[in-house]
């Protein structure tokens, strides 16, 4: 767990560490990069591993599943390993249990493992179950369902019904922000009923057929909570579907361009926007200190929050941390 | 990819071969093995092309890469072994994806349960393989009576109890993976018979994994895990289910023509229903091998295979008119896939090609297989789906 201050310093204790081994630290490492799927989040993750390796020389080899489970990921991750060439691998894994194998079994091929987003097993790896990767460098998801409860909880005026609508079980992003959220709402907001989470898989359809069935079932039902880029975005078209924008208090993980478009629209009330382009830039950062001989990198880096609502979205410190990428 | 099935005769005009041409023979003969052919020059493709992609860095046939492609090919290979059957009897079977699901789900509540009731592992494991694969062709065995007790076209039948299936899997994995399985089995799912470890301090070790870190581990190649072994038996007999006995004999039989293999005393219900348990079974086997190589039960797992392993039937030759195909081809079938897309990876092409190659590939199946007939002159039967 690192605060802001501590960050700044290994940040720059890295830049200098990688900069003074400069003319051999190209030691000429390559890098696989293999996301969760295709979806603005990653979207923006990759802009930053092709920044950080642009600026320290690397190459990277860029495989995205085209949909979310194991079935789609071991088989690529399979394949990168097979090639012999990389060094490391910068990965979501897509599940926290079962992806312990395949990406074991890239460790013991030589290639170190840096998880991004998501982590394996319990994401301690100094003292938890799964001790092999490098780093997890992600965001405190956990954290970020409290805050989105918080914020939700204070939009609906402190009581009601609300809906969590999630995208798979086991995965240990949004698990962590389902507990978050329902900790937060149990501890400070007991007058506040909690439904779901359900499951759409990482598809905005079901995400929308989900919510919109919820909104059917309970009239009075007064937030709903989306854990991610797709679950937001199905979440809120149901509610503006329904003829309820403004009514049903949406909080969005994850700032696509949508959920800010649903914003403006009155909603959304909260967006909680992480850092992917953080994640990937460090991660590469990572691999290229390790290579160069660091060894005191952090095992795990929070990588923070923006919480945007209406009164700042127009500020440009806040609104660059909307997912966009150039050309989309 | 020979038609070593017997095609039943059909009404009318269908006289056998005498009188073709050398051209005609030549087109027929390429057009039984032109999956063996394609197959060979895409590996080809990519043991040229992947290490000028990559300058040299990267080479397609190693040893690692050859078992990867295995141990890639187990689930849609599984599958199709049973749609095999199902298809060469001019049925179809939807549910098979859902059901390797349920599969997966059961062998890992099974599994969990008999370990934490006292059972060591073996015991635990042969537990978890009957919950999976019985409950798989229970569902089977519904899907059989439907058709063709009920009369009700497979299509509908599959479609539906894949639905249902689909609950089920959910609502006995309480709608997450099915975790807390005895790590031990992670040995079983990735373990296998031969090790090799390249370049000094190493060798050939049988059966037992060297317990060896550092340089040495990286230097290590699987050979043969468990899996692929185990799926190898169930290939093999297969093969001797459909080429060499009765019942494949039956199965072309029913494929060729339903009136008539009634009318040669067949017993066309019993054998239907066996067709479908069987690959329900099959299913059953792919999502047991699953739960073992991940250590855990998946819901989901299976739903993205239904049309790849449709696909790799297709393009081994089996007639979607039901009456032709073999075992062999749908191996080859899986082959092409799985190549297709671990070659994309290597060659560092986004792996989204493989969909639009493996699309072009099935309608260019189908059309050389009616081709075939238009070659030869023959009339074409055997019952719509």
């Amino acid at each position: 767990m690192l605060r802001k201050s501590a960050l700044f310093a290994v940040a720059a204790g890295l830049a200098m560490a990688v900069a003074s081994h400069g003319a051999e630290a190209a030691a000429k490492i390559k890098i696989g990069f293999l996301p969760g799927v295709v979806d603005p989040f990653y979207q923006v993750m990759q802009l930053g591993v092709e920044a950080a390796a642009k600026d320290l020389v690397i190459d990277v080899v860029t495989q995205i599943p085209p949909t979310w489970g194991v079935d789609a990921e071991t088989p690529i991750l399979d394949a990168m390993v097979a090639r012999g060439d990389l060094n490391y691998i910068i990965t979501a894994p897509v599940d926290r249990d079962q992806m312990v194998g395949p990406l074991k079994a890239a460790a013991d091929a030589g290639i170190k493992v840096v998880t991004v987003d998501t982590f394996l097993g319990d994401g301690d790896y100094v003292n938890g179950p799964v001790k092999f990767p490098l780093s997890y460098i992600g965001s405190d998801n956990t954290e970020g369902g409290r805050i989105a409860a918080r914020g939700l909880a204070k939009a609906i005026g402190g009581k009601g019904t609300v809906y969590i609508n999630s995208t798979n079980p086991n995965v240990s992003s949004v698990e962590g922000r389902e507990k978050g959220f329902k900790e937060a709402m149990a501890k400070d907001y007991p007058n506040i009923k909690v439904l779901g989470p359900d499951y759409n898989l990482d598809d905005p359809n079901k995400a929308a057929q989900q919510t919109a069935a919820v909104l059917q079932r309970n009239p009075d039902l007064a937030g709903v909570f989306g854990t991610n880029v797709f679950s937001a975005q199905g979440a809120g078209t149901a509610v503006v579907n329904a003829g309820l924008g403004g009514h049903v208090q949406v909080v969005a993980y994850d700032a696509t361009k949508l959920a800010i478009e649903l914003m403006d629209k009155g909603v959304v009330t909260l967006v909680l926007a992480q850092k992917p382009f953080d994640m990937g830039y460090m991660a590469v950062q990572f691999a290229a200190a390790d290579a160069a001989g660091v060894t005191s990198l952090p095992r795990r880096v929070e990588t923070g929050f923006a919480i945007i609502d209406k009164n700042n979205v127009k500020d440009p410190a806040i609104a660059r941390f909307i997912y966009s990428v150039p050309g989309k | 990819m020979t038609d070593r099935g017997s095609r039943i005769a059909l009404p009318a005009g269908a006289a056998p071969s005498a009188g073709e041409t050398p051209t005609q023979r030549l087109a027929l003969l390429l057009s039984r093995i032109w999956a063996w052919l394609f197959l060979a020059l895409m590996v080809l493709f990519f043991v040229v092309a992947v290490p000028l992609a990559s300058g040299g860095a990267v080479n397609f046939l190693t040893i690692r890469n050859s078992q990867n492609i295995l141990v890639a090919i187990i689930p849609v290979l599984l599958l199709g072994l049973g749609q095999t059957f199902v298809i060469i009897s001019a049925g179809i079977d939807l549910s098979v994806g859902w059901v390797m699901s349920l599969g997966s789900v059961l062998s890992a509540l099974g599994l969990r349960w008999a370990f934490n009731s006292g059972a060591p592992l073996f015991p635990a494991v042969v537990v978890g393989l009957i919950a999976g694969v019985a409950g798989a062709a229970v569902v089977g065995f519904v899907n059989g009576v439907i058709i063709a007790k009920l009369k009700v076209p497979a299509f509908i039948v599959t479609l539906g109890t894949s639905f249902i299936v689909r609950g089920v899997a959910y609502l006995m994995s309480e709608n997450t993976t099915v975790i807390g399985l005895p790590a031990g089995i992670r040995a079983y799912g990735n373990d296998a018979v031969l090790y090799y470890i390249h370049g000094e301090g190493g060798g050939l070790y049988f059966l037992n994994r060297p317990d060896v870190g550092g340089d040495l581990l990286r230097r290590m190649d699987t050979i043969l895990p468990y899996p692929v072994i185990a799926t190898a038996f169930v290939v093999a007999y297969a093969m001797f289910l459909l080429g060499k006995t009765q019942f494949g004999r039956h199965t072309y039989a029913i494929g060729g023509g339903m009136e008539a293999a009634v009318r040669t005393g067949i017993p066309v219900d019993r054998h239907i229903i066996k067709v479908y348990a069987l690959s329900a079974a099959t299913a059953g086997i792919a999502g047991f091998l699953s739960t073992l190589r991940f250590t855990a039960g998946s819901a989901v797992i299976g739903d993205p295979l239904l049309l790849s392993s449709i696909a790799a039937v297709i393009i081994g030759g089996v007639s979607m008119f039901g009456g032709a195909g073999t075992v062999t081809g749908t191996v080859i079938g899986a082959l092409i896939v799985a190549v297709l897309t671990t070659g994309l990876v290597m060659l560092n092409v986004e792996a989204f090609w493989q969909f639009i190659v493996v699309g072009t590939v099935v309608i260019v199946a189908v059309l050389i297989d009616q081709s075939r007939d238009l070659i030869t002159g023959r009339q074409r039967g055997g019952p719509a789906t």
